[in-house]
């Protein structure tokens, strides 16, 4: 690839396109109507369809927390009946992981965000794009019929042989779940192919932001990890239609393979949950420090090894499941493994702030939030990767705490830091900076006196998913469930001044933050087809000590195929494409 | 990659978003290839159950799949083997603008699949018969293990799901007819025909394993 | 125009012949018995080489671009990785649950 890169210089007319900084005619005035936005194949609309969606079902799951919370007060049973409680953690963790965590980032802001940030129109396919989306639909559709018809009650991991056997509607969910996967793997592959063929004219692979490296190794991680959901919730849905026991243990099957099955995926599916924010960090540490990302190659490839060894590394969640000893030493050194691509990325994130002018913005915030949390949650991860320790461990609030520092602490911050720095650019429109900072920080701050008790608790010996617990842990469960309502709260105020926004606020400028990043050069909100012009790519997103001039070129007379221009200065420059 | 070929004229096939007909086509076909990679670990799934249970039941795979019918197996991989010739002269017709040819060979190859399908139709109900069941169901005591089920569960899950595979490119390949009958497709534009032959050979390529891992146990 | 081959007739019905034969002789080896690993080897090489024929001559990735050949390479070896740590447990237990 790279040879007929580079063989294949061309000469082209360039000139400079500044963002219009009133644009009449924006995507959002386009093509509007219910039926316009239902059937629309514009990757924009459709990321914000993704988006109001998972914000949906990130209500939902938020609320059957706080009913979790709410029954833990005590160590009794105050509202919530076992099998209810049951059934509530079933629902609120499956719906955050399925729902809300997959498709948060490289669903909703990806969709928005990747052909912006390449320069082109559109994904490469626009009706795949929606397809997935009435897919995630169809999933989500099965997955509430499932609730109102007897509810489930396995926890979100539906290991057999329980879930072969209990009641409730495990089938229901389990298909709704497999649907899903589909419209993850169809994102995944748009993503790829789109990277692959729509990069605009010199946006050679050493100038695309590393938000689209991290969504490359997500993507990637989605095509090969999905599949292997999908056969086993097929496996599953079939145990149940029809026993036909590979997993069933009574029938001959071994219930230990199922684990072996849903690991396979969903270990590197916690990573499609967090790679794709290390994406965002990247992008707005750069951003509000005004420096050259540091480590460019290595915060780039760090996610595509990430990517590969989460691949290697599903058995530390069966430790005590009964696999032999000589997966589970593999499987403990393996683990520790993933802390090295880890720990390069969170080394070159401090290195681009030092002597960097930071400008602690609310996107910047949630990343320090982010730096602070995902840190706790990764080291405690590798101790709960060392066999010995995780036989103490494994099963209890540790393990809760430590996954709620993963995916709360880590990709919740890095999507939330993501919102508000797209925000702008997604609706033209700028939000309450005074209580955006202050949401955030209610968020930190609840966030902490929720989960850190739990690894106390955990330490101690309190096992997860009971109802009701023994009286010294009383004070604990205390903390975590007001450091719960707590983020309750801060989520409550982020709503509130989300909506002012959109309703009244000020306008946003094209470029709100002096990014050099691609999509700022355009106008907020974009046009309909993202540029006026094809645009040509001479420098990488964050060559912040280049003029601002040299991001905006476009290539002279182009019109991106629509409408006429004015021809200013020209310039001629050689873009390898 | 990303040659652009300024001679190829964007023709009405080329949607909006892409430069001219060839990234366009390149696109399809990477983007059929990754998906390709899905369908690969999907069976990936059941491969891996049927390596786990022969590694512990080497025997129980001896004895069952002495009642699948090699000969009828050997009939079913010719027949793929033949259908996926037959699609890839499809391509070729449409390469060259064969109008005539891309139809009739789209034909022969929905002819061949429902001949795949009778087959394992009839294959599916003698084991019905015999009361050869997946799993629970399982009713047949002419093989003395206890975890023949699970052998048949296996089997009936490839065979199954290669089947429904078999049943989409059916209607994926009427699909192409229709569209061929209208003149859609010639030497410039022929996306669809080409994915769909992608997608074609690969389940004539499960079925090569299938079928020695499954009948071929001597 | 990469991506744009055009295989003869004579090419691709003899790629077809191939692939018979091929099927030919991995039921003729079944004839003779080969002993007990040996068979499985075998059976499985014949399949690989016929799916690698069927990849290369009939999904044109002879003729087609790099990154397509590393996708297939890319399944094939996550699929090893599959199975072989699964194995690293299941042949390895000592006392694998099935026989309780
Ligand atoms: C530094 C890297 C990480 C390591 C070494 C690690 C290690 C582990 C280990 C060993 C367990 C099993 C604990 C047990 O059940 O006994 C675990 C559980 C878990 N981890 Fe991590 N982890 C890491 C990062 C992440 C990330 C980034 C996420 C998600 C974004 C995540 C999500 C989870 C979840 C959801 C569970 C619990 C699954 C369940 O049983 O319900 N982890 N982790
Ligand atoms: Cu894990």
């Amino acid at each position: 690839m790279a040879t007929s890169e580079t063989s294949n210089i061309k000469r082209l007319q360039v000139r400079r396109f500044k963002p219009e900084e009133n644009p009449k005619s924006t995507y959002l005035t386009e093509e509007t109507g219910i039926w316009a936005w239902m059937t629309t194949v514009d990757h924009k609309k459709i990321g914000l369809m993704y988006l109001a969606s998972i914000l949906f079902f990130f209500f939902v799951g938020g609320t059957l927390a706080l009913l979790l919370r709410t029954e833990l007060l005590t160590p009794a049973q105050s509202f919530i009946t076992a099998d209810t409680y049951n059934q509530i953690f079933t629902l609120h963790g499956a719906i955050m992981v399925f729902f809300f965590l997959v498709p948060s980032v490289p669903a909703a802001l990806g969709n928005f965000v990747l052909p912006l940030q390449l320069g082109c129109k559109d994904v490469a396919f626009p009706r795949v794009n929606l397809l997935s989306y009435y897919i995630y639909v169809i999933g989500a559709v099965f997955t509430l019929i499932a609730i109102f018809t007897g509810g489930v009650d396995t926890g979100w991991t539906f290991y057999t042989p329980y879930s072969a056997t209990t009641g409730g509607n495990v089938m229901m969910m389990t298909l709704g779940v497999f649907i899903l996967g589909f419209s993850s793997i169809l994102t995944g592959v748009n993503f790829i192919v789109t990277i692959h063929r729509l990069r605009s004219p010199g946006q050679t692979w050493n100038k695309i932001s590393l938000f689209l490296w991290s969504l490359y190794a997500t993507s990637i991680i989605q095509i090969l990890a999905t599949p292997v959901l999908a056969i086993t919730l097929l496996l599953l849905t079939m145990e149940r239609a029809l026993h036909i026991g590979i997993f069933d243990p009574a029938l001959g099957g071994d219930p230990v393979l199922y684990q072996h099955f849903f690991w396979f995926y969903s270990h590197p599916a916690v990573y499609i949950m967090i790679v794709p924010g290390f994406g965002i960090v990247s992008e707005i540490i750069s951003t509000f420090s005004r420096k050259h990302i540091f480590g460019y190659w290595a915060i780039a490839l760090s996610s595509l090894a990430i990517a590969f060894i989460g691949f290697l590394v599903w058995g530390h969640h069966m430790f005590t499941a009964g696999q032999s000893s000589l997966a589970n030493m593999v499987f403990s050194f393996l683990t520790f493994l993933v802390g090295i691509p880890t720990g390069i990325k969170i080394f070159n994130w401090v290195a681009t702030m030092y002597k960097g002018s930071i400008d602690m913005k609310t996107p910047m915030l949630y990343i320090m939030a982010f730096l602070f949390l995902f840190m706790i949650g990764g080291f405690t991860g590798i101790m709960l990767g060392s066999l010995a320790v995780d036989i103490h461990l494994h099963d209890t609030y540790y393990v809760v705490a430590h996954f709620h520092y993963v995916m709360m602490g880590g990709m919740v911050m890095a999507f939330l830091g993501g919102l508000h720095y797209w925000w702008p650019k997604m609706f033209g429109k700028m939000y309450n900076e005074f209580w955006a900072r202050i949401a955030c920080v209610v968020i930190f701050i609840g966030f902490n006196l929720t989960f850190l008790p739990q690894f106390v608790m955990g330490s101690m010996g309190m096992p997860r998913r009971y109802f009701n617990y023994l009286e010294q842990f009383q004070g604990y469960h205390q903390a975590s469930t007001y450091g719960s309502y707590i983020l309750g709260i801060g989520f409550l105020i982020i709503a509130a001044y989300l909506l002012h926004s959109l309703l009244r606020g000020k306008k946003a400028p094209p470029n709100p933050w002096g990014s050099r990043a691609m999509e700022w050069q355009t106008s907020s909100p974009p046009s309909l087809h993202n540029y006026e012009h094809t645009p040509v790519v001479i420098n990488g997103p964050y060559d912040y000590h280049k003029p601002m001039s040299e991001f905006q070129l476009g290539i002279e007379g182009s019109h991106n195929g629509h409408g006429e221009h004015q021809h200013t200065e020209t310039k001629t420059v050689e873009a390898d494409k | 990659m990303a040659q652009t070929s300024a001679n190829v004229k964007k023709g009405d096939h080329v949607q909006h978003h892409f430069v001219d007909s060839d990234q366009q086509f390149e696109s399809a076909k990477m983007g059929m290839w990754i998906f390709l990679v899905t369908e690969i670990l999907f069976f990936g799934g059941l491969f891996l159950a049927y390596i786990v249970f022969r590694s512990w039941y080497p025997e129980l795979y001896l004895m069952a799949s002495d009642h699948l019918d090699t000969f009828w197996g050997a009939v079913n991989t010719v027949v793929l083997i033949g259908s996926s010739l037959t699609v890839a002269m499809a391509i070729r017709s449409a390469q060259l603008n064969q109008q005539k040819g891309l139809i009739i060979n789209l034909a022969i190859t929905i002819a061949l699949a429902c001949i795949f399908m009778v087959i394992k139709y009839f294959e599916y109900t003698h084991k019905f018969d015999l009361g050869i069941y997946p799993g629970a169901y399982y009713a047949y005591d002419g093989i003395a293990h206890d975890k023949a089920n699970i052998f048949f569960s296996i089997y009936y899950m490839m065979t199954g799901l290669h089947g429904i595979h078999v049943l989409i490119g059916i209607g994926l390949m009427i699909w192409l007819i229709v569209r061929a009958r209208k003149g859609h497709f010639h030497s410039e534009y022929y996306t669809p025909v080409e994915i769909t032959g992608l997608y074609w050979h690969l389940v004539d390529i499960i079925w090569i394993f299938l079928f020695p891992l499954l009948y071929l146990i001597d | 125009m990469s991506g744009h081959h055009i295989s003869s007739a004579k090419f691709l019905w003899g790629v077809g012949i191939v692939l018979l034969v091929l099927t030919f002789i991995t039921v003729a080896v079944t004839w003779i018995e080969i002993p007990s690993p040996w068979n499985v080897v075998v059976a499985i090489a014949i399949a690989v080489v016929k799916a690698a024929v069927v990849a290369m001559f009939f999904m044109n990735l002879w003729w087609d671009t790099k990154f397509n050949i590393l996708l297939l390479v890319m399944s094939i070896i996550f699929f090893m990785i599959l199975v072989g740590i699964t194995l690293l447990d299941t042949l390895y237990r000592t006392d694998p649950i099935p026989s309780f």
